[in-house]
């Protein structure tokens, strides 16, 4: 019989200030060994929640605190933050922000030095080594890319030997496939040292693939904790607190069987024993065909080659020889691992940065002929934090920065129009740093909306969002077509990638490896593992069920199922048609 | 025509202040003992104000030469600190002539000059052979504040983030801007536009710092930062590897012996005493 580690009783917080409670009447008991997955929208108070398991919630976070928290048998009123850390390390969302020391070793031995224990060496090679991540000891911390400092941080609070772990949203900063290897190592933590696992999270995919029970909250209670097999089959539910179900089950669904499978090979094992086969009429070319030739080119690079100095005064080569087209028309994905110089690409593209050797023609103009502020009319480029690029003190301001300063005849009723396009009229007067992550994002969008140039380029536009803002920009970007003639999205987020591009650009090695529709990328497997890239669900389960072409979209599997005549127009392009493409 | 440039870049001086900070480049005091070279640095920096003479003043400026010679100075600090030199000692004379001076103006001038020029070169060396740690670490071995030795350290953690983000910043500015279509005398218009975003740039750094510190301070506590402050072990193992060496010693010694021997040189053939 499981021992319960942390017992919650007629918990009510009110943080200071509020004029309502955060958390009401919470009861709630997690066992020791368990992985708890904590879901709900926005604002359930799931991370206020959390915060109460170490500690930080009344001790730090003073407030109208009532009723009582056992962690460890441990009542935590009782208790202090330096107490309860021994028993609860906490990871942030914000991880970054929790790295405090120059190199890693450092930084992971922060705590038990702090406390004084005597084996704090040995709590730090265990904590690196139970990681994988020993090679990173000597690095400073902010050489690392996102998925090794979530890692560093992770270390940090393992090297206190705690019996719980709380880790805020894993996925929010790093992408799918890094986050995969963080939910990795937190089985493995929770499997073989026995360690309670606590993870808030908005993407059922890995809930569903990871967690052994879900904790429901809304309105600052949990509605419900069940065991993972029972919550996912309440996908209404779920789907009503603004959390879609993966891919992998409706995809079942849409097929009409009755199965919650856990994982992509769960769905293809459902799926084939339900003795189901494709349609022999599949042909799944509605993309395909908008294809047309002999379009204007927009921007191009020739023979582009480009390189940084590192620190130690190497010359590191990102670009080899480039060559690309921007056509008129092109919504172009640019995928590729990290450091695979897509960024470096785009700035080049944008007339930011020029060319070590090559040329980049902008339209009629070569980039090397005209500062960047003037290129910047034709080609604007959004970077990928939006916080970075709200310079003033209201999103209205912001979004004016540009067509003000150049004396657009007509700026005012420009942003209005704008801010209208992106639904954040009513923020208009807001300073941009307080609005929500998707809000944020949308400020970006205007704020190169306002530039009207003729390529706009963005930087990893979903990272960082929740699924429902995540959509939300997609569409927004299916929308663009009517004012921008190309747009070039550089992304891990492969989702984005099926649902939006027309052209699919992979860069790897200092090259680009393919260039074709994403429906041809996503089924040639090789050039996918080449590029370290990870397909959505749906065409993973698509090419294991043998479907070809691979579907992008479950409706598209489901028409590709569907027995009889032409399959219907696949979502994608019925989204996008309607929002007048 | 635009080129890419490696040197005189925005870029470049993002690297030049990560070396400098970081003492990527070796040299002979980044292998001593921090708390030798903080000591090392401190007789350096006090001994030129005990003396009016030239002589001796010029032959420690010269030992702080060597001394950035051997501690391996980037060009971006000693280009700052020639060019600093040079503009000091246009405006001593400019200052001496407008003011109806005399040699005497002239010689006090760059007596202060002189001075100031020894214990820059002293600083550089010292400060660019210490990594924050061992800053931190020796400010700790020297019983200053807890508060204070890690917001040194912290603040070296931040410096490489927080230049990148600036330069983000700046360029998203720059790009947003007009263009400066009539550069100007010397282009005087385009740095007056640089010097106004470069200050406009540090409000949404100041903003999102700000905001990015909760977290930080949270993680601290969570961490027994406050516990450390209270419990000295902490301290004892975080300073346990500090040891001073024949080398530190030596180093130390034949600093104070070309120190004696320069007061010497300078008793022998005085200048202005």
């Amino acid at each position: 019989m499981p021992q319960p580690i942390i017992t919650v009783t007629d918990l009510s917080f009110r943080y200071p200030g509020a004029d309502q409670d955060s958390l009401r009447n919470v009861n709630l008991t997690i066992e020791a060994g368990d992985f708890v997955t904590v879901i709900g929208g926005n604002g359930s108070a799931k991370t206020t929640l959390c915060k109460t398991f170490n500690g930080l919630i009344p001790h730090y976070w003073h407030g109208e605190f009532a009723g009582s928290v056992h962690v460890a048998g441990v009542d935590t009123w009782d208790s202090s933050v330096t107490e309860l850390s021994a028993h609860v390390g906490y990871v942030y969302q914000d991880f970054h922000n929790q790295l405090v020391r120059p190199t890693v070793r450092d930084e992971v031995a922060f705590g038990p030095v702090n406390y004084g224990l005597d084996d704090h060496e040995e709590r730090t090679s265990s904590a690196l080594e139970t990681l994988g991540i020993t090679e990173l000891a000597q690095r400073f911390v902010w050489q690392l890319s996102g998925g090794q400092a979530h890692l560093t941080a992770l270390a940090s609070v393992l090297a206190q030997r705690p019996t719980v772990l709380i880790v805020d949203e894993p996925v929010a900063e790093l992408d799918p496939e890094r986050a995969a290897v963080i939910y990795e190592r937190l089985a493995t933590l929770n499997r073989e040292l026995g360690i309670t696992i606590i993870t808030i999270e908005h993407h059922m995919e890995f809930v569903a693939r990871y967690a052994k029970s879900v904790i429901l909250m809304a309105d600052g209670t949990p509605a419900w904790h069940l065991p993972i097999e029972e919550a996912i089959t309440r996908t209404g539910e779920l789907e009503a607190h603004g959390i879609p179900a993966p891919q992998s089950i409706n995809a079942v669904k849409a097929l009409g069987i009755s199965a919650t499978p856990r994982t992509t090979e769960d769905a293809v094992a459902a799926i084939r024993a339900s003795g189901k086969k494709p349609s022999v009429h599949w042909s799944g070319i509605a993309h395909l065909a908008t294809q047309e030739p002999n379009r204007d080119v927009v921007a191009r690079a020739v023979n582009v080659t480009h390189g940084y100095k590192s620190v130690s005064g190497e010359t590191h080569m990102v670009l080899n020889n480039v060559n690309v087209d921007l056509h008129d028309g092109d919504r172009v994905a640019l995928v590729g691992g990290n450091g695979a110089g897509k960024s470096t690409l785009m700035k080049l593209l944008a007339g930011i940065i020029v060319p070590r050797e090559g040329t980049v023609w902008l339209g009629e103009t070569n980039s090397r002929s005209k500062a960047s502020p003037h290129l910047a009319e034709h080609a604007a480029y959004l970077y990928q934090h939006p916080e970075l690029m709200l310079l003033k003190g209201s999103v209205a301001e912001d979004v004016a920065l540009f067509p003000k300063d150049r004396k657009h005849p007509d700026t005012d009723a420009l942003v209005a129009h704008i801010l209208d396009r992106v639904r954040l009229t009513d923020f208009a007067d807001r300073d941009g740093r307080t609005l929500s992550g998707g809000q944020q994002r949308r400020a970006t969008l205007a704020i190169g909306l306002a530039m009207r140039p003729t390529v706009l380029l963005l930087d990893e536009p979903t990272s960082s969002l929740d699924v429902s803002s995540r959509d939300d920009v997609t569409h927004m970007l299916a929308d663009l077509a009517g004012s921008i003639r190309c747009t070039v999205v550089a992304t891990h987020d492969m989702q984005l990638v099926a649902e939006w591009a027309n052209r699919v650009i992979v860069l790897s090695e200092g090259g680009i490896i393919a260039d074709c529709h994403p429906r041809e990328l996503f089924g040639s497997p090789q050039v996918l593992e080449r590029a370290h890239l990870t397909a959505p669900e749906i065409v993973r389960i698509g090419n294991a069920l043998g479907v070809a072409p691979v579907p992008l979209s479950v409706a598209e599997l489901a028409a590709a199922y569907h027995g009889d005549g032409p399959p219907p127009v696949p979502t994608a392009t019925a989204q996008t048609s309607a929002l007048g493409v | 025509m635009r080129k890419h440039h490696d040197v005189l870049s925005v870029e470049w001086v993002k690297l030049e202040l990560i070396r400098t900070a970081y003492a990527t480049r070796g040299g002979l005091f980044s292998t001593m003992d921090p708390r030798m070279v903080v000591m090392w640095y401190l007789v350096l920096a006090i001994v030129p104000w005990f003396t009016h003479n030239l002589t001796v003043l010029a032959g420690l400026f010269v030992l702080g030469c060597i001394s950035v010679g051997l501690a391996r100075v980037g060009p971006l600090l000693l280009g700052l600190f020639v060019f600093g030199l040079i503009v000091e000692t246009f405006y001593v004379f400019i200052a001496a002539w407008l003011f109806g001076g005399d040699t005497q103006t002239v010689i006090a001038l760059v007596e202060l000059t002189l001075k100031l020029g020894a214990v820059s070169l002293a600083s550089m060396a010292a400060f660019v052979s210490l990594d924050p740690e061992k800053l931190s670490d020796a400010m700790l071995a020297f019983r200053m504040p807890q508060m204070i030795t890690f917001g040194v350290s912290y603040g070296y953690r931040m410096l490489p983030i927080l230049i990148e983000q600036f330069a983000t910043v700046f360029e998203g500015y720059r790009l947003r801007s007009a263009p400066v279509e009539n550069k100007g005398f010397l282009g005087w218009r385009m740095i007056t536009q640089w010097c106004r975003l470069t200050v406009l740039s540090f409000y949404p750094i100041f903003l999102n710092t700000a905001k990015s510190v909760r977290t930080t301070v949270e993680s601290l506590e969570a961490r027994g930062f406050t516990y450390a402050a209270v419990d000295g072990r902490g301290r004892q193992i975080r300073l346990a590897y500090l040891r001073l060496t024949a080398k530190d010693w030596a180093v130390m010694a034949v600093t104070l012996a070309l120190i004696a021997g320069v007061f010497w040189f300078g008793a022998q053939f005085p200048l202005y005493r």
